[in-house]
């Protein structure tokens, strides 16, 4: 194995791109970061960011046609995941890395039941007899607070909340070095939201899983999350610890998503949101992807493109005006 | 541990009982397939026994159903005929429905060229009339039992690469299949175990009407010569034969048509409760 100071996940200038007939859509444009074993990185941006398909990109998974990765590296463990072979991948699937989905509502299989469902990754992966399979799937359910007993019930039985606990006790299920949970809380009200939250929490601090935790939620990662990194029109532009970014913002953009959450102790009448929408990611603006919208836009911001700077040790911006 | 343990068969039969339309069919097809199997004991003359001296006899407590134009009792052959139109309509359509699934389901899984090629093939054998394309298998091939079933069954292969193509279209972009991969599951797995099931129902709906559809296909190739070979009784080369005297001996082609009418209700009256109840997602 490598030292131990070596990250679990290290992404090196990851480039994805959909290739449609209406263009080539640019979802992921050269990001690179690294997660640290046991770490939790927030992964937060507005909707089109790239999050989701960072997320894809890490267990390689991108849909193929139309998504492409361009170019770049996924080391996990020191080895390029989009190098891997067939057999290779099935193997890292959901035993190095696993992932939790959007909607719990869809992301079980409605014609087998939840027991099963734990029980299939069990056996695909960790060789145990059916019996076996059943015992830790029962385990499972209980880890994740749901009666044992139900083990044989349907997902249909399940209310939402439940049936995202189910999903991560599938996700969970064979212990992965990495958790990917995509936005996990989105279709959940909010009791449930905070319940399964801070499920997830436990459970990694538990097992002692990397987590990268995709949101756009920015209360959420403070909950969560060690690090945050910021996505606009596919590039990470701000990455950082999370005291470093909350406290430190760089990236007007950063500045902007805090401007537009409600705060309890100022008072305002209005929100402050960043005016404008996203670019389109087939025709993105030249120079920084950001500069229509910036409120600190510079006469450079048009036709040079940001590089990373690192503004104070470990926290990182794109953006120009500290270059 | 678990606080109901129970088969899923045991529960879809479950939700089978409560509808009893479906019953009431099922009970005249396992009347039909025991009809069938016990043919031997339950018709009183075996189904060639000609006897010139009592043709086109109405029926009668002798001849339940009448006699037909060679004196051959009708109710015998018809109870045959059971054995032989069941045969055909099941094993065809099984064999159809198992290449046209499986073929429909690859199609819409993996998409691109080989949806191209799995689509235009079964195009092509679309464009060509269900009857026209049997008689053309069965006419190259020749006629007989086999032959006949061979032709049935390419026959249906279209309508259920194209059913199943067209559900596993629907499941393939479901959150659940994209789960399964995540969690290293290989494609063989994620068709077989999580595709293929959630399409079932369209397909059973289309096979309870498939099985009917079969049986008349079939007794149409009989009528001209390319399927079952008389002496055999067939129901629907009963009718063809009997249509002549549709005038004045008009039971010689009721039972026969009865009999088909029959079991083609009987399945779709199964079908329909068959999908309510392997749906879990209906379950009250």
């Amino acid at each position: 194995m490598n030292d131990r100071n070596s990250p679990l996940l290290s992404v090196r200038n990851l480039t994805i791109h959909y290739i449609t007939d209406d263009g080539i859509v640019r979802a992921v444009n050269d990001i690179s970061f690294d997660l640290e074993k046991g770490k939790t990185l927030g992964l937060v941006g507005e909707t089109g960011a790239g999050k989701t398909t960072t997320a894809l990109g890490i267990m390689n998974l991108v849909p193929d046609p139309p998504g492409k990765i361009i170019s770049g590296q996924i080391l996990v463990n020191g080895k390029d995941i989009l190098k891997f072979k067939k057999n290779e991948l099935k193997k890292y699937r959901g035993k190095v890395a696993s992932m939790v989905l959007q909607d719990p509502m869809t992301a079980l299989n409605p014609l087998i039941t939840v027991g099963e469902q734990i029980a299939e990754v069990l056996r695909l992966h960790d060789k145990l007899s059916r019996a076996d399979s059943y015992i830790k799937a029962a385990q499972m359910l209980e880890l994740v607070g749901i009666p044992s007993d139900r083990i044989n019930d349907y997902p249909h039985e399940f209310s939402g909340g439940m049936k995202q606990r189910v999903v991560i006790a599938i996700a969970l299920a064979c212990n992965p070095q990495l958790l990917i949970a995509d936005e996990p809380t989105t279709a959940l009200d909010v009791t449930i939201q905070a319940q399964v939250l801070s499920l997830i929490r436990d459970l990694i601090k538990k097992y002692g899983t990397s987590m990268i935790l995709i949101t756009h939620d920015l209360g959420v990662v403070t909950e969560i999350c060690d690090e945050v990194a910021i996505m606009y029109a596919g590039q990470i532009v701000e990455k950082g610890d999370l005291e470093a970014v909350y406290e430190h913002t760089g990236h007007p953009y950063t500045r902007g998503l805090f401007g537009s959450l409600p705060s309890l102790a100022v008072k305002a009448h209005r929100l402050n949101p960043i005016e404008g929408l996203m670019p389109d990611p087939t025709d993105l603006p030249k120079g920084c992807a950001f500069h229509p919208r910036c409120p600190d836009k510079m006469p450079e911001c048009v036709s040079r493109t940001p590089v990373v700077i690192e503004t104070e040790p470990g926290h990182f911006v794109r953006c120009l005006l500290y270059e | 541990m678990a606080k109901k343990k129970k088969g899923q068969l045991l529960q879809i039969w479950r939700r089978l009982k409560k509808n009893p339309l479906s019953m009431l069919g099922m009970a005249i097809l396992v009347i039909l397939v025991l009809t069938a199997v016990f043919a031997d004991f339950i018709a009183p003359y075996p189904y060639d026994l000609q006897n010139y001296g009592a043709a086109k006899q109405f029926p009668s407590k002798a001849h339940p159903f009448g006699t037909d134009n060679y004196g051959r009792d009708i109710f015998s052959r018809v109870v045959y005929g059971t054995r032989v139109s069941l045969q055909i309509g099941f094993i065809s359509l099984t064999v159809g429905a198992l290449i046209g699934t499986v073929l429909g389901t690859l199609s819409g899984y993996f998409g691109g060229r080989t949806d191209t090629v799995i689509m235009r093939f079964t195009d092509i054998l679309m464009s060509i009339p269900k009857v026209v394309l049997a008689i053309a298998v069965a006419s190259t091939l020749g006629p007989g039992l086999v032959n006949a079933m061979i032709a049935v069954a390419i026959s249906s292969i279209p309508s259920f690469a194209r059913v199943a193509r067209a559900s596993t279209l629907t499941v393939r972009d479901q959150e659940y299949i994209e789960a399964a991969k995540v969690i290293g599951a290989g494609n063989f797995r994620i068709i077989f175990r999580h595709i293929l099931p959630n399409i079932l129902a369209p397909i059973i709906v289309q096979a309870t009407l498939g099985v009917g559809i079969s049986i008349i296909l079939a007794a149409s190739l009989s009528f001209l010569g390319l399927g079952v070979e008389p002496p055999t009784p067939e129901w629907g080369a009963m009718l063809s034969a009997a249509r002549t005297f549709i005038r004045d001996e008009w039971y010689m082609v009721l039972f026969p048509g009865l009999a088909i009418m029959l079991t083609v209700l009987a399945l779709n009256l199964l079908g329909d409760g068959l999908r309510d109840a392997l749906d879990p997602k209906l379950k009250a």
